[in-house]
């Protein structure tokens, strides 16, 4: 594995790491640039972009694009969150140029009217499909109600109504300001030429003017709030806590990474032992989400309507024993096993670790190899585990619960 | 390719894989969801999930603690066919991962005070089903395109799950947890010679009586509707076309590919980018050894609904009279590479040679499943699709409003 870096004149940064062996390759566009960086008026813009940006450019229509990537075999896509956007594709080593070449000229977008009215249509289709996903509704709505008037609340695919007052105009507006070389992160892995891969990148890059895309890194507490919403079609309850956590930057995070495991892994963590086990609830997990200058800690819980209380008492108890007692050798021990297992797993396809290299670059601007990280975790010993638990107050958290009428 | 078959029928199968430090394996249990005896859909689930509550000489707390102390991720799935019980893990802490699992299968301790939060398990997600509506629209499509009992739920039943006991599915666990075809897969970086004698020193002394083969009856009904008042109509759509077993599979594979491949197929062209009346639409094809469909499903407000089904349909149908020389190379072009791609992950390698031979009685090599792919043509397509016409469509949709299948 040989790592390479390179950063160009306008600012544009790219990664790669180099496996001559490997039988494919991966490239990813990392934009910084989500939810977090939009105003109230445009929000849901960084995601319906991401959408645009499969549209094309003043030389390919939107079904020349899906034509070009398909016809090179590429499983290709992109996501957005809270404060990434990233387009990636995974490819057969021979594709691996015209691909790179592909995306770099999508970051120039048309962003035509007639596509715009169209694909608000699928937008709207989206919201409305993540509706009838409550595991994904009560996450959404407690992170709003968890970052409160903190940027990081705003909703990754805004309502149906900022999307519906959302104009061309203003998406061009944000597209330049955030679209600017110096807040982009290209990265390869896999079975690549580097070189080539960067005159290629260069070249396309070239007319791209640096421009300051700047962001506010504030931490925030959480609200604390706890809130329950009702809809007729549910069946189940469905529980979502966030906890304060520490920020993809802070040299907590590995252990952080840990404590999530050990809560609420799917498997043999506190939460798998007190009630999944029991059947008291059906799911019961929790992990560490890393952001910048920021972090949190999702739990999901979903149980039947009669168990509610019995659940929520036993999370609290979970919680407080934490609090007084903190966590053992052998579970720490075990969750380590069961990170690092996992980190190998995920890192061993280009795809996998595509992503990682991206967020390292974009979170950290430094160069992790993996074995860097499989080292962190190894380092982290109990006591840094249980100071954690008592700085971040295991005990306070906010709470969205989304079920069923209980007239 | 590594492969051994056990004097008493049992499968080893083996794929080494260059320049990986994991490895992942796959028991295959004949005791999926089909194989359950009429009255006890949900049978297959209670015992994946009970077997792993004590075996051998170690309680269920000290079974996961076990698991976990070797950082196994560990995969549970219930299939028509099979229960699989899989993990992935390290390399170096193989052997001593396989003996649990060996343990899971052959002495798992099925404790009656076990059973009651097993089954409960079972039940509540059975109930959770109703609150995602995307996953259960195709649950309840299988359910009525496969022949009876092919198509029978792989979570369960709740009546069938409230009449199952501690004594009747220990009972089932018995007779259905069968060795002699019983199939192990294992992927990535692993020693054949020892994987082997490992599991043929455990796995080797038992034998039993096969089981049955299985009555099948004809297909279920054309159209139903699940109301619920969400926000969207869930729209799950199949028909039936070559098996895995036949000759035109490759053939099947590559319309289905033309239809859904990528997103220049034609579903996603016209239902998405041209008429914006869904986010999730796509086709794909499922086998099973004794039969197959192509399933779609999309995912669209209720005014959008009847507009979203009558375009599938028309595309379905349009299918057969023609397609285009660039549309048959994107479509070979997709399904290679999605081939070499999966090739990489040692999971997805340990399933896919399993279920290989479970299929066909071997395992396919990456070059011939290509050379197959190639072959095809528009020429070959269109001929299949003569031979394999799309008939009829089984239809379901949840949601807030009907539809009417044209």
């Amino acid at each position: 594995m040989k790592f390479q870096h390179r950063q160009l004149s306008n600012g544009l940064t790219l990664i790669g790491e180099i496996n001559p062996p490997g039988k494919s390759a991966a490239v990813g566009y990392f934009v910084r640039t989500g939810s977090r960086d939009e105003t109230l008026d445009i929000n849901g813009v960084s995601h319906f972009l991401e959408h645009m940006l499969f549209k094309g450019n003043d030389r390919l229509s939107a079904l020349e694009v899906n034509e070009a990537f398909d016809s090179r075999g590429a499983q290709f896509n992109a996501f957005t969150s809270e404060e990434q956007t990233v387009f990636y594709a995974a490819v057969l080593p021979e594709y691996l140029i015209e691909i790179t070449d592909l995306w770099a000229e999508l970051m120039r977008p048309a962003l035509r009217d007639d596509d715009f009215t169209i694909e608000k249509n699928v937008i709207k289709e989206e919201i409305a499909m993540y509706q009838d996903t409550p595991t994904f509704d009560v996450m959404d709505r407690c992170r709003s109600l968890h970052f409160g008037t903190h940027c990081c609340g705003q909703s990754v695919l805004g309502s149906v109504e900022s999307i519906d007052a959302l104009t061309a105009e203003q998406m061009r507006g944000y597209f330049a300001r955030r679209y600017v070389p110096n807040n982009v992160v290209v990265a390869c892995t896999g079975n690549f030429d580097w070189d080539r891969f960067c005159e290629t990148v260069e070249g396309a890059s070239r007319p791209w003017q640096a421009e300051p895309a700047e962001r506010r890194l504030t931490h925030f507490e959480g609200t604390k709030q706890k809130v329950r919403a009702e809809k007729a079609n549910l069946k189940r309850e469905h529980i979502c806590l966030m906890h304060t956590g520490v920020s993809a930057q802070d040299p907590r995070r590995f252990a952080a990474t840990l404590l999530g495991m050990i809560v609420g892994d799917d498997y043999g963590s506190r939460f798998y032992w007190e009630l999944v086990d029991k059947a008291l609830a059906e799911e019961a997990s929790m992990h560490y989400n890393p952001m910048d200058g920021t972090g949190v800690f999702y739990s999901y819980l979903r149980c039947g309507t009669r168990n509610v209380e019995q659940v929520s008492g036993i999370v609290d108890a979970i919680f407080r024993d934490l609090i007084a007692h903190g966590v053992t050798e052998e579970e720490l021990a075990k969750a380590k096993n069961k990170v690092l297992s996992a980190l190998v797993l995920k890192n061993e396809l280009p795809m996998g670790r595509l992503v990682d290299l991206g967020f390292n670059s974009m979170y950290t601007h430094e160069y992790r190899p993996l074995e860097q990280d499989v080292e962190a975790i190894k380092a982290v010993r109990v006591a840094e585990v249980d100071t954690l638990i008592r700085e971040m107050d295991l005990s306070s958290y906010t709470q969205y619960s989304l079920g069923p009428m209980t007239s | 390719m590594d492969e051994y078959v056990m004097p008493n029928g049992m499968v080893v199968l083996g794929e080494p894989m260059a320049g990986v430090e994991s490895v992942a394996f796959d028991f295959m249990l004949p005791a999926g969801a089909a194989w359950m005896p009429p009255g006890y859909c949900g049978a297959s689930n209670i015992i994946s999930e009970w077997v792993f509550r004590g075996a051998g000489t170690r309680d269920s707390r000290q079974l996961g603690d076990a698991l976990d102390g070797l950082g196994v991720q560990r995969s549970t799935s219930i299939g028509s066919s099979h229960i699989y019980l899989g993990g992935a893990l390290e390399s170096s802490n193989l052997a001593q991962a396989l003996a649990l699992y060996a343990d899971v299968i052959l002495n798992p301790l099925l404790n009656d005070e076990q059973f009651e939060p097993a089954r409960q398990l079972v039940v509540e997600e059975l109930a959770s089903l109703d609150d995602e509506p995307r996953q259960r629209v195709m649950l309840e499509l299988r359910k009525r395109f496969y022949p009876d009992p092919l198509g029978r739920s792989t979570v369960g039943e709740m009546e069938d799950l409230q009449n199952l006991t501690a004594e009747k599915t220990k009972e089932i666990a018995q007779s259905y947890l069968h060795i002699p075809e019983t199939i192990f897969s294992v992927a990535g970086k692993y020693d054949f010679d020892a994987v082997r004698r490992q599991i043929e020193g455990v796995f080797g002394p038992r034998g039993g009586v096969p089981l049955s083969p299985r009555e099948v009856e004809s297909g279920g009904s054309r159209y139903t509707h699940i109301p619920n008042e969400g926000a969207q109509v869930h729209i799950g759509l199949v028909t039936g076309t070559a098996r895995f077993v036949d000759e035109g599979y490759y053939n099947a594979r590559a319309a289905v590919s033309v239809l859904s491949g990528g997103m220049s197929s034609r579903l996603f062209t016209e239902v998405r980018e041209k008429r914006g009346l869904c986010y999730a639409i796509g086709a794909k094809y499922h086998s099973l050894k004794e039969a197959a469909g192509i399933m779609c499903y999309a995912g669209t407000t209720p005014d959008k609904a009847q507009e979203t089904l009558d375009v599938i349909v028309a595309e379905f149908n349009r299918l057969a009279e023609g397609i285009t020389e660039e549309e048959m190379a994107r479509a070979k072009i997709g399904l290679k590479s999605s081939v070499i791609l999966h090739s990489e992950s040692s999971s997805s390698r340990a399933g896919a040679i399993g279920s290989d031979y479970y299929m066909l009685g071997r395992v396919r090599s990456l070059d011939e499943i290509k050379e197959r792919i190639e072959a095809t043509s528009v020429d070959s397509v269109l001929g299949f699709l003569r031979r394999y016409p799309f008939r009829e469509y089984t239809v379901v949709t949840i949601g807030p409003k009907e539809v009417r299948v044209p």
